[in-house]
């Protein structure tokens, strides 16, 4: 489904990202780990078709993004770390626009936009502006808007960063719901239960560059902690990505100093 | 140069929203549909005044076409502010971004935004008119038909200019304050042009009200045109992390700027192109100049004291000083010329060689072109080649400001051009002190 190879991004002198190299196949998940300024955003954003790579590939079935980013735009789902809304339109009204935008069919995307409100405990506020919405509801927003067009890969960043836990545990089984529908997912979050709960695989990333990418049993082995460490527990994702970038930061230490 | 590709289906979904959006802001609409009748009820009223109380004819009616231009330009001017809060303000909540991320060519988004501004700006702007020219002229006698078409179409094209000028800003400011600082480049020069038509008309020259509306034209073109080339997801998106360390950045951009310039020949090759517009400048000028005055288009009223006091100046006080202030007023005109070019997309470079042409030409019209031409040598064989180097160059930076890339590099590419322009002066420098000497003492 998505397909990344050697992928580099650079925005004038700064290099944001460099040569990252992943694969999402139909109805698995990718998340990637990494603290603010690693360069996640700015894979999401290439992945989606939204900026072109400065070297590297992106193809999502099939296309190639610098071939033809309107067509991958119009496959994948982006949901963008600030939900971005239209305070002064009701969300009946802004989600028909995006809807319409996306080519949906009137009918079906009532139905759908009806069906979506229901999951995120939103119909009873569908006809409000979006002005007065909570952070959370925002959020529960922009999902909806980035899954309404049934994409075939959608890329959310930090997801249910502004949701309460109950909120953003059925956003995860929605989010779960669209991969068993076939739907590759690829996810940037600060959220270890969450990626915990949907990784397939789990990217670490730090200063544009992806340091591990694997799933948690093969970063377990790579991070060392089993064996180094004499726990009786398995370690947490947490311990696996505090080691694993905490090892980076000591080579680049090492490197800065010789 | 090709249009991009645009389902317009997908450019009226965005105007729609935009539209909405503008409509629902209802102070906002309050304040603009006040305005629109406020002003044009009370211009009106005031002409009617000026008629009923027995003012001169000719004065009622220019004063009708100046109020018409000002009715019109107010609400005009809000098509900057709706076209700012369009652009720039759906930058800033990150809305646009969204937008980006949609299936929507960025023509498809421009267009849109673009068709939103216009509609609202020119509803009030023509609704401002109507209802000055119901309240003006009925039973003044006087109804000045096509000077109003030629007002309706500057004006269509003094929104596009404005509304382009908007999205320039927005790839330039990420925040609606800085916007508005940014917004007096626009409205100022806007304001210079509605002073100038009002000065025409006061003067009695409405009839070249049409050739400002056709310069209105071709600064809307250029202005949408660049619009549309530099709004694009990387320079919007990409741009953002690239503004980091701005100052550190514009050293670099100005360091590199001034390393590794070619020498005078190969960089006159390397601008040839606006060289031999700056050089087509002079005859062009000249011929324009005879005919002008052969033909007594320009008056001569308007053109003697200009010849007369250079004559003057050229024949005044000691040699030496003579001399100096001949290069400093040469010297002085070429740094203006290097200065304005940025605002006058290089304008200023073509009327350095342009103008003395003229003034040649017209000369010429007094008297022989044998008689003028003694006037300009032999100091004009040193000037006129370095008036064409320097208009050249200063072409090339007007043209560097006018021309937008998706990929952004907009100041690093004026500030090279800047740089050949100040490298230049090594050599142009010397050949006006020559050209200074060989004025007072063979001249």
């Amino acid at each position: 489904m998505l397909e990344v190879d050697g992928l580099a991004k650079r925005y004038g002198e700064v290099l944001a990202l460099r040569d990252l190299t992943v694969r999402v196949d139909e109805g698995s998940c990718l998340v990637l780990l990494g603290r603010n300024g690693a360069g996640k955003t700015t894979a999401l954003r290439c992945m989606a078709g939204v900026l072109l790579p400065s070297a590297g590939t992106v193809t999502v079935d099939g296309v190639d993004a610098a071939d033809d980013p309107t067509a991958v735009r119009a496959k994948v789902g982006l949901m963008p770390e600030v939900p971005g809304l239209y305070e002064r339109m009701s969300v009946r009204a802004y989600l028909d626009h995006f809807g319409a935008i996306y080519d949906v069919e009137p009918a079906i995307r009532r139905q759908r936009i009806e069906e979506l409100l229901e999951v995120f405990e939103l119909t009873d506020a569908g006809d409000r502006w979006l002005g007065t919405y909570s952070k959370g509801m925002r959020q529960k927003v922009a999902l909806i808007r980035a899954t309404l067009h049934r994409p075939r890969l959608v890329l959310a960043d930090e997801p249910t960063s502004a949701l309460d836990p109950d909120s953003a545990r059925r956003a995860w089984v929605y989010l779960k719901d669209l991969q068993k529908e076939g739907c590759a997912l690829v996810i940037c979050t600060h959220s270890m239960e969450e990626a915990e709960h949907l990784a397939g695989d789990i990217g670490i990333m730090s200063a544009g560059r992806a340091l591990a990418i694997g799933s948690m049993a093969e970063l377990r082995r790579r991070s060392g902690l089993a064996t180094r460490r004499e726990v009786r527990e398995l370690p947490t994702l947490q311990d696996i990505y505090l080691a694993i970038v905490g090892n980076h930061h000591d080579e680049l230490a090492e490197t800065r100093s010789a | 140069m090709s249009w991009p590709k645009l389902d317009r289906r997908k450019a009226a979904l965005v105007a729609a929203r935009d539209l909405r959006d503008a409509v629902s802001e209802l102070r906002l609409i309050a304040a603009m549909i006040a305005l629109t009748l406020a002003i044009p009820l009370a211009a009106g009223s005031g002409v009617r005044a000026l008629a009923y109380f027995g003012g001169g004819t000719a004065v009622v009616n220019r004063l009708s076409l100046v109020g018409a231009f000002f009715v019109v330009f107010i609400p005009a001017s809000f098509s900057l502010v709706l076209a700012l809060e369009s652009f720039v303000g759906e930058r800033e909540r990150t809305t646009l971004e969204v937008l980006l991320s949609t299936p929507l060519r960025e023509a498809e988004i421009y267009a849109g935004k673009v068709l939103a501004v216009l509609s609202v700006s020119l509803t009030l702007c023509y609704g401002g008119l109507i209802v000055y020219c119901l309240v003006t002229f009925p039973g003044l006698g006087y109804f000045p038909i096509v000077i109003l078409l030629a007002l309706a179409v500057s004006t269509i094209c003094q929104v596009a200019a404005m509304v382009a000028g908007a999205v320039i800003i927005s790839l330039n400011a990420r925040t609606m304050r800085a916007a508005n600082v940014m917004a007096s480049f626009i409205i100022l020069p806007m304001s210079v042009v509605l002073q100038l038509e009002a000065a025409l008309i006061l003067l009695g020259r409405a009839d070249l009200l049409w050739g400002f509306a056709l310069l209105m034209i071709l600064i809307a073109v250029v202005l949408l045109r660049m619009g549309l080339t530099g709004f694009s997801r990387e320079a919007l998106l990409a741009r953002d992390v690239g503004l980091r360390r701005p100052l550190r950045r514009a050293a670099e951009a100005l360091r590199s700027s001034f390393a590794t310039r070619p020498g005078i020949v190969r960089l006159i090759w390397s601008r040839r192109t606006p060289m031999v517009l700056a050089a087509a400048g002079f005859p062009a000028g000249a011929v324009i100049g005879y005919v002008a005055g052969s033909t007594s288009a320009v008056p001569r009223a308007v053109v003697r004291p200009v010849l007369s006091s250079l004559v003057r100046s050229a024949g005044q006080g000691n040699p030496v000083e003579s001399a100096i202030a001949i290069f400093s007023h040469n010297l002085l005109a070429f740094l203006l010329v290097a200065i304005l070019a940025i605002v006058t997309a290089g304008l200023s470079g073509f009327l350095l060689t342009f103008a003395p042409g003229f003034l040649l030409g017209f000369a010429a019209a007094f008297s022989s072109w044998g008689l003028a031409l003694t006037g300009i040598v032999p100091n004009g064989l040193v000037e006129i080649p370095a008036a064409i180097v320097a208009g050249g160059l200063a072409i090339q930076i007007g043209a560097a400001a006018i021309h937008m890339d998706a990929t952004g590099g907009w100041s690093s590419r004026v500030l090279a051009a800047v740089a050949d322009y100040v490298r230049a002066l090594r050599w142009l420098v010397p050949a006006l002190a020559v050209a200074a000497l060989l004025e007072v003492w063979l001249g």
